[in-house]
């Protein structure tokens, strides 16, 4: 019981995923300023940043549903704190090794974005208005094609039968081949890279948050001091559940068994994705709302149901 | 406590500037000469969660309003940061029918950067100085 509590609140949930979260947020602007040809920020640039939030003054606008506003920021929060001590990570850490933990993980991927839209809803600015409703239709369309990802990894992993326990998907690759190097999922693994950069808010999908030429700050506009805090901590937790699912369902890979060295091995594949994000970041520019929903309606969720029928075709034995 | 003052979170509005001082601003902060993001600043669309407001602009009759909303709507403690003449002093603008600066009718104003527009250097010394004001008055506030 004490060990369960030791991985909720220290590692590797909790204060590791919390710290480690935020200095990859500030790794990531290091990376897209060098890119830009600047210096950037420190690393630890994001830590400060919440620090200085939780100091400030927090003003609440006469309009807002108050509970609400307050209180959103914890949903997502919370989830994602769920989250990182439930999922396993590969070679470091056991998990919950619950039975049906991809559909868990399904649902509380969707927490952040829920938070975002409470948020925003109850804090009475039309510009967090416009940002709430393109984050829902946007939110509808990106969690529909990790679904679909999580859906054709489970019925992969299950031969026909829906395997939902990330452990099983992990064991089977771990004896069969990665995902990875696996060509029928390839489309698969494209949409989920889109689905990170759009479940980030990252530039190509920077349109609900951020764009501050089009709705300032979005759904966050109204909020400040510790609500904020959590918001961006969020953010940090997702990028770490982020990665621990990219490398749960694509590349479970580790080096012997012991525990540090495996940390390392995880610590250096997520900042290949971290990379990944900041080069996105860097030099794309941001879709118009219409034309991000047009296009995450079509090509992520396109490359995902290839996937899928590749999968199902190969079950049958026709390819 | 003076590594928060490590953190910055810029906030700029235009009261009716002729956009050379926000030019200057904005390149600032993003050309990769002048980079702010090393001093830990970031510029926000919101001035709920700014620390330090940089004003441009010799504050027009008509944006005068919008002026008052956003300090108004500024979490304290923060800083005001005059760019430029004209929220200074007004400049050319001074006595005209539509001009209802400067900015220190409305806010003690922490630091002025004059010039026209002001060279990006003396821009990241104005935002340097009110660093150090800004940590002198969270220590006031404790």
């Amino acid at each position: 019981m004490s060990a369960n509590i030791l991985n909720f609140f220290i590692f590797p949930g909790g204060l590791f995923a919390v710290f480690f979260g935020l200095i990859l947020i500030s790794i990531e602007r290091i990376m897209v300023a060098r890119f830009q040809g600047r210096v950037g920020p420190v690393f630890y640039q994001n830590v400060i940043d919440i620090v200085k939030l939780f100091n400030k003054e927090t003003l609440i606008p006469k309009d807002a549903k108050d509970f609400v506003f307050k209180f959103a920021p914890l949903f997502g929060f919370s989830g994602m704190l769920v989250l990182v001590y439930f999922l396993p990570v590969p070679g470091v850490y056991e998990g919950a090794k619950g039975d049906y933990d991809l559909v868990i993980l399904i649902y509380f991927m969707a927490l952040p974005a829920i938070s975002h839209i409470l948020g925003g809803g109850a804090s009475s600015s039309p510009y967090a208005a416009i940002s709430v409703s393109r984050e829902l239709k946007l939110m509808l369309v990106y969690e529909f094609v990790f679904i679909v990802i999580g859906f054709t990894l489970a019925i992969y992993v299950g031969h026909g039968n829906g395997e939902f326990s990330l452990k099983k998907i992990m064991d089977y690759q771990m004896q069969n081949g990665y995902f990875l190097f696996d060509w029928k999922l390839w489309p698969a693994f494209i949409a989920f890279l889109i689905f990170v950069l759009a479940t980030l808010e990252v530039p190509p999908f920077e349109v609900a948050h951020h764009n501050h030429a089009d709705i300032m700050e979005g759904y966050l506009i109204e909020y400040s001091g510790a609500p904020l805090a959590l918001f961006e901590i969020t953010d940090a937790l997702k990028i770490v559940v982020l990665s621990v699912v990219f490398q749960i369902f694509f590349f479970p890979n580790v080096i012997g068994g012991d525990v540090v060295v495996n940390l390392l091995w995880f610590i250096v594949k997520t900042m290949f994705l971290v990379v990944f994000i900041s080069l996105a970041h860097a030099c794309l520019a941001s879709f118009r709302a219409d034309q991000e929903f047009k296009f995450l309606i079509k090509v992520p969720v396109m490359l995902s149901l290839t996937s899928l029928v590749l999968v199902i075709l190969s079950i049958k034995g026709l390819i | 406590m003076s590594i928060i003052t490590r953190s910055p979170f810029l906030f700029r509005i235009n009261t009716g500037s002729c956009n050379g001082c926000d030019v200057e601003l904005a390149t600032t902060a993003m050309i990769p000469r002048y980079d702010v993001e090393r001093l830990g600043c970031r510029y926000t669309g919101s001035p709920k969660h700014a620390d330090i407001l940089l004003v441009t602009g010799p504050i027009t009759a008509r944006s005068k309003p919008y002026l008052l909303e956003v300090l108004d709507e500024l979490p304290r403690p923060f800083v005001v940061v005059a760019v430029g003449t004209c929220p200074t002093s007004c400049g050319i603008f001074r006595d005209s029918y539509a001009i209802e600066g400067p900015l220190d009718k409305y806010i003690q104003v922490d630091v002025n950067v004059p010039g026209c527009p002001p060279r990006p250097q003396a821009i990241i010394d104005g935002v340097a100085k009110a660093l150090e004001i800004w940590k002198q008055k969270i220590r006031d506030m404790k």
